[in-house]
C-alpha cells in the first residue's frame, strides 16, 4: 500500500475530538487492525490531542491542535502537534505515576498510550510546542526497526 | 455528556449519555455529585450505557466523583461498562478500584449486601 497522509488541524476546544474519533475509524478501516487494535488507536489518539489541547495549548481557542496520521503498509504513525511550552518528556516518561493512584490527577493518558500503541515517542518542535508521535504495527505488521 | 437521575429506593442511578471528557462536564458531574451529598444521597450507580466515548480526563471526573462520596461515607459504582471503557479501566488498572455491573439489579442490590 502507498503511503497515504491524511491532515486536520482543529482549534482546542474538546467538541472536536469527536471528529478525531471519527477519522481514526475511517483511516484504520481497510487495514489490517483487528477491532480492539482500531480502537487502541483511537484510544490513544484521542488521549494525545486531549493532552495537546489541555496540557500543551492551555485549552487557549486560538491555538490549534496539528495531527498527521500516515497510513503506511504494515503501520499506522500519527503525530499530534501543540504550541505550548513543552515539558521534560525523558524525566516524565521514566517517572510516569501509578495510573490506579486515585490521589494523581495526571499521566493516565500517556500510560494509556503506552499500554495501548507499540511506540510512543516525544519531540520538542523547533517553533515551539511539543510533538507525540504515536506508531502501532498492523496485525501482520513487522517488528519495529527504528527503536 | 448528559445526564438523569433517578432514585432506586436509597440507591441513586445517574445515567450518563454523550461523551465524557474534561472542561465544563467536570464542573457539571463534581456539581451533581455535591448536590446529592447534601440531600443525603450517598449511594451512587452511574449508568455508562449512554456513553460514546471516554478519555482519560473522563476517568477522572470519575474518581472525583468516587473520590468525594468515599470521603462523605458514600460509593460510586458503575453499571454497563462498555468494551472501550472497560479496556481504558483495565490497563490503568482503575478496573481494581471501581466495582462494575453489567446488571442494574445486581448494582443496586450490591448496597443492601455486606
Amino acid at each position: 500500500m502507498a503511503e497515504e497522509t491524511f491532515v486536520v488541524e482543529f482549534p482546542s476546544s474538546y467538541k472536536w475530538l469527536n471528529m478525531i474519533d471519527l477519522m481514526c475509524a475511517e483511516i484504520t478501516a481497510g487495514m489490517d487492525f483487528s477491532r480492539d487494535a482500531q480502537d487502541e488507536i483511537s484510544i490513544s489518539v484521542i488521549e494525545a490531542c486531549t493532552n495537546a489541547l489541555e496540557h500543551g495549548n492551555k485549552c487557549c481557542p486560538d491555538c490549534d491542535v496539528r495531527v498527521v496520521f500516515r497510513r503506511l503498509g504494515d503501520k499506522i504513525v500519527v503525530e499530534v502537534t501543540d504550541c505550548g511550552e513543552g515539558f521534560d518528556f525523558t524525566d516524565y516518561l521514566q517517572h510516569i505515576p501509578d495510573p490506579s493512584d486515585i490521589h494523581k490527577k495526571r499521566g493516565r493518558g500517556i500510560f494509556i498510550m503506552k499500554a495501548m500503541m507499540d511506540t510512543l515517542k516525544y519531540e520538542k518542535v523547533e517553533k515551539g510546542g511539543m510533538k507525540v508521535i504515536l506508531k502501532k504495527m498492523t496485525d501482520g505488521g513487522g517488528e519495529e526497526d527504528d527503536e | 455528556m448528559k445526564y438523569k437521575v433517578r432514585e432506586e429506593g436509597n440507591v441513586t442511578v445517574i445515567d450518563l449519555s454523550g461523551k465524557l471528557m474534561g472542561g465544563y462536564d467536570a464542573d457539571v458531574f463534581r456539581d451533581l455529585v455535591h448536590e446529592l451529598i447534601g440531600k443525603g444521597r450517598k449511594k451512587i450507580v452511574v449508568n455508562l450505557a449512554g456513553i460514546k466515548w471516554i478519555n482519560s480526563t473522563g476517568i477522572g471526573i470519575l474518581i472525583t466523583g468516587y473520590t468525594t462520596l468515599r470521603k462523605n461515607k458514600g460509593d460510586l459504582k458503575l453499571l454497563n461498562v462498555s468494551k472501550k471503557i472497560e479496556s481504558i479501566l483495565y490497563v490503568t488498572k482503575l478496573n481494581l478500584i471501581f466495582e462494575c455491573f453489567e446488571d442494574e439489579h445486581e448494582a443496586i442490590g450490591s448496597y443492601t449486601k455486606g
